[in-house]
């Protein structure tokens, strides 16, 4: 298997200087790292750009932060998101991390070390969600199912009588996952299913 | 709190505080011999019936009453029975005795019912009618009044009922009493009452500036142009063969009480009354002298009610006037704090920047020329010291504004968790929540109280940086306990830094809990700085004993 892209980080700031300061701070840490003052650039951006992560202001001139959000789990769920903001309220460090998954959040001025920890671990946390997406996306609904329950520890028999179907079949449905993802047994079908790299 | 609904007396007294105190006799020594004089002064204007048509002893009386409280009434009434008894008043043996103790008893209960009646009334409400001055001249009013009214039903269960039949005679004569008992507390009690204050320091004179003596004269000689006016106006009436009309009077009485207040009404009495009493003492009779006295008693109620609107009006103008000094400075507050937060965020922008380039410019420049290193390391330290400064300024200052709701104590645990984790993580400690009982449930404005939680947990963080920063939550009562602490390895947190940014925090921290009805304080123990914060507990619904659980009964109290 060939090793993945390296993902790049997004820097979105509405302030030039500081977006611009940002991702040459990662850069300069072995993340690369792209900057963009407005949120539609870095949207168009997106399909081409292979990012793992986003470092989002929230208060910005036209979209805030958590709009930008929504719109970027939308366009690709596989993205993490950092947050940053100058105007720090509880109200939004919890609304962050519970409603729109960020990873932390950050205050200005920016801790580095804080901040490269985060972007590592949403980079991480992205690999993770790109590998299982492209291990899962070969398969048919049933397949998906069958997976799902197979790599929780399920016998056969047990998948077979959860999902009304005989015990033939849900052989069938496994002998096409392994051949579709070239897994060796059982265990490596449970760390493709966290992401982990075979 | 209950207010002015409740009948006063409908509750039983507190005996204890109507005993007399050994403070109080050398005053009823004095109020009975007072009492005696004033009585016998009096005696000029009797003589129709067997009431005095100016009658001081009762301003006296009310004075007494209204000063020293009310609990003063059984000793006063007492006092008055002796008085009149020694000096032959009322014979104190025989049928009469009873008729006689019984009528010297009634003016100072309706008295001092009266006062505790007009206090009561007013108690808790802000309208003018309800400020002290107002109180004390309707009181004033009330008193006579609800003697007079008296009078009948406390004559009806003695032996010579008959005494009293309703008739043209006895309504004259109850017209009297009262006539009589208003103008001598209207004209005496308010003297003896300022008086009073004037000796036991609770009002000074003003000091006489030029100003105020200018304005005092510009007042007195009004006065005098006006009550001159009517006076003349008055005779001129009765020359001209209308009679004694009280028109003149009553309108020079309402402009001086409603333009300067209670003392210049009770001087107007004063003239009004010295102008009348000695010409109604000898001249009149009884009739005349009773329609005269009604006359002058109409001239001085108005006055002084005029007065005592005026000076209410006055004082609800200055309670007025410190509540807008007082929203004026709140309202520059919250402008000032908007404007600090204001000032942090447009510094913070560039000051990200900056900071950033300042740590990459330390780091390019390390092999260099020293002097530039030192420069560029200078550059970064300060960069660092002003970011921390910016962020410790904003985490202790950012406050948002919510409506308190109940809001269980685990769930403020977990929230103030999850926003210190990052830094728990950055400084590898660890924060144990021993287990909390879930039926612990606050009622607070979850921002604010998470907020303090929060504060608290980062000083802990902050001072004992790699330990396990422990919360302990407890109920004491009515009360919920949460005990957050940290390992020390000294004493006291040590270097100025330090302290200045946990003491911001701490002040926060304790606003907000305080501002809840709670308390915030240190308490540490061995080896560890502990802070205890209580928030009183919403009480549990009321569901009878046998439903709860036994472990919940054997923790509760009371």
């Amino acid at each position: 298997m060939t090793m993945p892209p390296l993902l790049r980080v997004a820097v979105l700031d509405d302030d030039d200087d500081l977006a611009a300061t940002v991702a040459r701070l990662l850069s300069r840490n072995a993340l690369p790292a792209s900057a963009f003052s407005v949120p539609h650039s870095l949207l168009d951006a997106l399909p081409s750009g292979d990012f793992g992560c986003v470092v989002s202001d929230i208060q910005m001139g036209e979209v805030d932060g958590f709009t930008f959000a929504e719109t970027l789990r939308a366009a690709d769920p596989c993205v993490a998101l950092v947050f940053m903001t100058a105007w720090p309220t509880t109200t939004h460090a919890v609304d962050a991390v519970r409603r729109y998954g960020g990873l932390d959040y950050l205050e200005k001025p920016i801790d580095e070390a804080r901040l490269i920890a985060a972007v590592r671990e949403g980079l991480d946390w992205s690999g993770r969600e790109r590998r299982i997406a492209a291990i899962t996306q070969s398969f048919t609904r049933r397949e998906r199912e069958v997976f799902d329950l197979l790599v929780r520890g399920h016998s056969n028999k047990e998948i077979a009588e959860r999902l009304s179907i005989s015990a033939r079949t849900v052989e069938d449905h496994r002998a096409a996952i392994v051949t579709k993802t070239r897994a060796n047994g059982l265990s490596q079908l449970i760390a493709l299913s966290r992401g982990e790299e075979v | 709190m209950m207010t002015g609904r409740v009948l006063p007396f409908s509750k039983p007294l507190p005996l204890h505080r109507l005993a007399l105190r050994a403070s109080d006799l050398p005053l009823l020594a004095l109020y009975g011999l007072a009492f005696a004089l004033l009585h016998w002064a009096s005696h000029p204007w009797s003589g129709l019936g067997f009431f005095s048509l100016w009658y001081p002893a009762a301003g006296l009386r009310f004075a007494v009453l209204w000063r020293r409280g009310t609990r003063l009434t059984p000793w006063l009434i007492l006092t008055e029975v002796l008085t009149d008894g020694i000096v032959g008043t009322i014979p104190l043996t025989g049928v009469a005795a009873v008729q006689g103790i019984t009528g010297a008893m009634r003016p100072g209960l309706t008295c001092g019912i009266a006062i505790a009646v007009a206090r009561r009334l007013s108690r808790g409400k802000s309208e003018a009618l309800a400020l002290p001055p107002m109180i004390l001249g309707i009181a004033a009013v009330l008193a006579p009044l609800l003697n007079a009214a008296m009078v009948l039903p406390f004559a009806m269960f003695l032996p010579d009922a008959g005494r009293y039949q309703l008739g043209v005679a006895t309504i004259i004569s109850l017209i009297g009493l009262t006539v009589g008992d208003l103008l001598g507390i209207l004209v005496l009690a308010p003297a003896l009452l300022w008086l009073a204050a004037l000796i036991e320091a609770d009002v000074r004179l003003p000091a006489i500036t030029p100003e105020r003596r200018r304005r005092l004269a510009a007042a007195l000689l009004e006065h005098t142009i006006v009550l001159t006016l009517s006076l003349v106006l008055t005779m001129l009436m009765l020359r001209a063969g209308v009679g004694v009309r009280p028109a003149p009077g009553l309108l020079a009485g309402a402009w001086i009480g409603l333009r300067h207040g209670r003392v210049a009404a009770w001087v107007a009495i004063l003239v009004q009354v010295a102008a009348f009493l000695p010409f109604s003492a000898v001249e009149l009779d009884d009739g005349e002298r009773l329609t005269l006295h009604l006359w002058i008693t109409g001239i001085v109620l108005v006055t002084w009610l005029a007065g005592s609107f005026s000076d209410a009006q006055k004082a609800a103008r200055e309670v007025l006037e410190r509540r807008n000094r007082l929203l004026f400075q709140a309202e520059r507050l919250k402008t000032l704090r908007a404007m600090s937060v204001a000032v942090i965020h447009e510094i913070s922008q560039p000051l990200s920047t900056l900071a950033i380039e300042a740590r990459h410019l330390r780091d390019a420049t390390a092999g260099l020329d020293p002097d530039i290193a030192d420069s560029a390391a200078l550059v970064d330290r300060k960069a660092q010291a002003l970011s921390e400064l910016v962020r410790r300024l904003r985490r202790f200052g950012g406050r948002d504004v919510d409506e308190p709701a109940a809001l269980p104590v685990m769930t403020l645990l977990q929230t103030a968790r999850q926003i210190v984790a990052p830094e728990l993580n950055a400084t590898l400690g660890t924060l144990f929540i021993a287990p909390v009982p879930p039926d612990l449930v606050v009622q607070v404005q979850e921002i604010e109280l998470t907020q303090a939680l929060v504060n608290l947990l980062r000083n802990a963080i902050a001072a004992s940086p790699g330990r396990t920063v422990s919360i302990i939550t407890r109920k004491d009562g009515e009360d919920v306990r949460i005990a957050v602490s940290n390992p020390l390895d000294r004493p006291e947190p040590s270097g100025p830094d330090t302290y200045a940014g946990m003491g911001v925090g701490l002040v926060i921290a304790r606003t907000i809990v305080e501002a809840h009805g709670g308390t915030l304080a240190r308490g540490d123990a061995d080896g560890s700085a502990r802070f205890v914060l209580s928030l009183p507990l919403v009480p549990a619904s009321p569901l009878p004993a046998d439903l709860l659980p036994p472990d919940l009964l054997s923790g509760a109290r009371a």
